[in-house]
């Protein structure tokens, strides 16, 4: 009986020295992989009995699913990036573990250190629900070289609207034959855009505060606001003065801006470091600035996209705690510049900020800068801290099916403003 | 011999199929009358609800209509195309295995890559498509993102992929087909024409048969790959297909019941067709 004993307290012993294995799931590509891989790297170094088995997943929805595969399978991974439209998802799943609950029981984390936006964005009612990692927002980048040749002033870039349909009048170029080989404007066909010019407008996306005070019985973007933003697009779009992409085609709006077809792009600032290095191959100069707000009304701001961190809970405690210390680590001042520096995703940390400020990085990178005044510059508000809303994909979905239709003709905007309503509500009537 | 030998050894191909194909077929039968929660711990049961605002939905109305229209262009394109770049094949002209080559390639590309691959040669900017279209008519199309080219620009993929797997089927008819008939029909006048309807034709009737049905199973479920990497669906709704609207729902805005029911109303669609087709195709097969 004794020898049983001390076996069973040695087998205690080693287990909880045992190396703790965790699992992160991530959605970045490309040269990202490695610098995620590096990041995680050093955390292991530093926490050498946690082992994190890091693997890019794929898009944010096919981790979304994957998760979804793996809980009912009954081995949920511990750290897994999503992006901001599945908040409230995760948040009314079941399946997480809110990061305010592991903030509570470490003193080592202080939330506060978060860019207020940043944390606006991912608290519900107060509490944060997961850890910001690779935020971003959309920004203007135009090409100086074309407006100088295009006869306009290469500092200063289009800031409502009207100015960036009469700067796209000037850009265009046609060709003996009367075909476009170049003109305004583009972004790419997605609703987040829409929802940026709404939040600029100081307008809810959803009601009950932007879903923020209650859960979202209906949309809130069949107004005069809406139309403006409807209008705008199809007024470019039928001039020829904007090229649009198909739904969320990212590279095929690089792509334009930087074969310079088009003299301005709207993108996430994400784009940044690659927008910049290309431009400088191709031989043309970049400017970045806020993105263009309709006429008469004052800037409210912009709103928070990009992905954060979600801990799934766990049967063994242990783990959860190291897939905390994980992406507590992710979130700290030293990876988040690493981060920044590599994508240009900005910091979700002040102190990230300062300490870059500090080392004079803005100076040397002033669209960076721009990034992140744009950012700082925003009034808090339900409107510009955007919407939580478990369709959200769907409603993205509506807004984007209705601006196709528009600009192919088939609707007006204001029919395709009707069309999107009733879409996005009946979704929202639905979700279960 | 004792009777349970035989059904020994079907087992093991049984129980696969029985894992990866009975199991998940059932259960989508069971789901499509169930509202699901997205991570699956809630379910609630709905009668035919699911069905219902389906058939009440016009977006998948219309996902339904393109769906035939989609696969009816593209097997009578893909089969008649086939037989006579077949035809041309099989003439004895030096170089024609560097032809058969090249004109089997699409098949060893995977759908994705297609898709892919003619978005690239379609894109209004650097698309090769357009550059010869600007500088030869003075045209422009935006593909991809206008109606109807888009839906030009998926039929046209979808039908550049299926080919080459129906001219391999043929070459390899046409093939079979006893020089003495042919010399037969020669004798008895017949030209080039007659010969390749009343004699080619009907004889390649079983391969033609076994074809059109292949495409309508590959144009109604792998066509997913080529719309998803080509329009997403778009402009709108437009190249939206059944398939695709299985997904949207199912992946995209994790409606496990509604997404159930649209693969139970395709399941539906496939059985009909096939019976339709086996009942009154047979008809006009001859084998040899």
């Amino acid at each position: 009986m004794k020898k049983i004993l001390v076996l069973m307290f040695a087998i205690l012993v080693v287990l909880s020295f045992a190396e703790v294995k965790i699992q992160f799931w991530h959605a970045m590509g490309g040269w990202r992989i490695e610098l995620i891989q590096g990041m995680v790297n050093d955390f292991m170094k530093a926490n050498p009995n946690i082992k994190v088995e890091v693997q890019y997943v794929g898009s944010y929805e096919e981790i979304l699913a994957k998760t979804v595969a793996a809980l009912q399978a009954g081995t949920p991974p511990h750290v897994v990036q999503l992006n901001e439209i599945s908040t409230k998802k995760m948040i009314d799943s079941g399946v997480i573990v809110p990061v305010e609950d592991m903030i509570k029981k470490d003193p080592s984390f202080d939330k506060k250190k978060l860019l207020p936006q940043v944390l606006n964005y991912y608290s519900i009612g107060g509490k944060l629900y997961s850890m910001p990692w690779n935020s971003s927002t959309p920004l203007l980048f135009y090409n100086k070289t074309m407006f100088k040749q295009a006869g306009l002033d290469p500092n200063k870039p289009p800031r409502t609207f009207s100015e960036v349909i009469s700067y796209s009048r000037k850009l265009v170029k046609k060709d003996d034959k009367g075909n476009m080989i170049r003109t305004g404007i583009t972004w790419p066909l997605y609703a987040w855009f829409f929802e940026q010019w709404m939040a600029e407008q100081n307008k809810l996306l959803v009601d009950n505060n932007n879903g923020r005070t209650g859960n979202p019985t209906k949309v809130m973007f069949n107004n005069e606001a809406g139309l403006k933003i409807f209008e705008f697009w199809n007024t470019l779009t039928k001039e020829g003065l904007m090229i649009n992409t198909k739904k969320g085609d990212w590279t095929a709006a690089r792509q334009l801006f930087i074969s310079q077809t088009v003299g301005m792009i709207i993108t996430s600032t994400s784009d940044v470091a690659l927008l910049l290095s290309e431009s400088k191959k191709q031989g043309f100069e970049i400017g970045a600035a806020y993105i263009p707000i309709p006429d008469g009304v004052q800037r409210a701001g912009v709103i928070i996209g990009g992905g954060s961190l979600w801990l799934i809970k766990q049967k063994n405690q242990a783990e959860v705690e190291a897939a905390w210390k994980l992406v507590k680590y992710l979130a700290d001042v030293d990876p988040q510049i690493a981060w920044h520096k590599g994508t240009g995703y900005f910091p979700v940390r002040l102190d990230a900020k300062e300490k870059l400020e500090k080392e004079g990085y803005y100076k040397d990178n002033p669209l960076h800068y721009v990034a992140i005044k744009q950012l700082l510059d925003t009034i808090p508000s339900y409107a510009t801290m955007g919407a939580v809303v478990g369709v959200f994909p769907e409603i993205r979905n509506a807004i984007d099916n209705a601006v196709e239709k528009m600009i192919n003709g088939q609707l007006t905007p204001k029919q395709a403003l009707e069309e999107a309503e009733r879409e996005a509500n009946k979704a929202i009537k639905q979700y279960f | 011999m004792r009777k349970w030998v035989p059904y020994l050894f079907i087992l093991p191909t049984f129980l696969i199929i029985s894992i990866f194909i009975y199991y998940p077929a059932f259960n989508s039968f069971y789901l499509s009358f169930f509202k699901v929660s997205v991570f699956g711990n809630r379910k609630m049961f709905v009668w035919f609800d699911n069905y219902i605002d389906l058939f009440s939905d016009e977006r998948f109305v219309r996902a339904f209509s393109f769906t035939i229209v989609f696969t009816l262009v593209t097997v009578v394109v893909s089969v008649f195309l086939a037989f006579f770049i077949a035809l041309l094949l099989n003439q004895k002209v030096p170089g024609v295995r560097l032809f058969r080559t090249f004109i089997f390639a699409p098949y060893a590309v995977s759908t994705a890559v297609a898709g892919a691959l003619w978005g690239f040669m379609l894109n209004p900017v650097v698309g090769h498509v357009n550059y010869l279209m600007a500088r030869l008519f003075g045209v422009q199309v935006n593909w991809i993102t206008t109606i109807p080219y888009a839906a030009y620009a998926v039929i046209i993929a979808a039908i550049w992929k299926t080919l080459p797997f129906n001219i391999i089927f043929y070459i390899a008819g046409l093939q079979s087909i006893p020089d003495e008939l042919v010399e037969a029909t020669k004798l008895d006048g017949a030209n080039v024409w007659t010969r390749t309807w009343k004699l080619t034709f009907p004889l390649l009737s079983p391969i033609t048969y076994y074809l059109v049905i292949m495409s309508i199973i590959s144009s109604m479920f792998q066509s997913f790959a080529i719309i998803d990497v080509m329009t997403r669906g778009g402009p709108g709704d437009y190249t939206t297909n059944i398939i695709y609207r299985i997904y949207l729902d199912g992946f995209r805005f994790s409606k496990t019941g509604p997404a159930s029911a649209e693969s139970v109303i395709l399941f539906l669609i496939m059985i009909v067709v096939t019976a339709v087709y086996f009942k009154f195709g047979r008809k006009s097969v001859h084998y040899q």
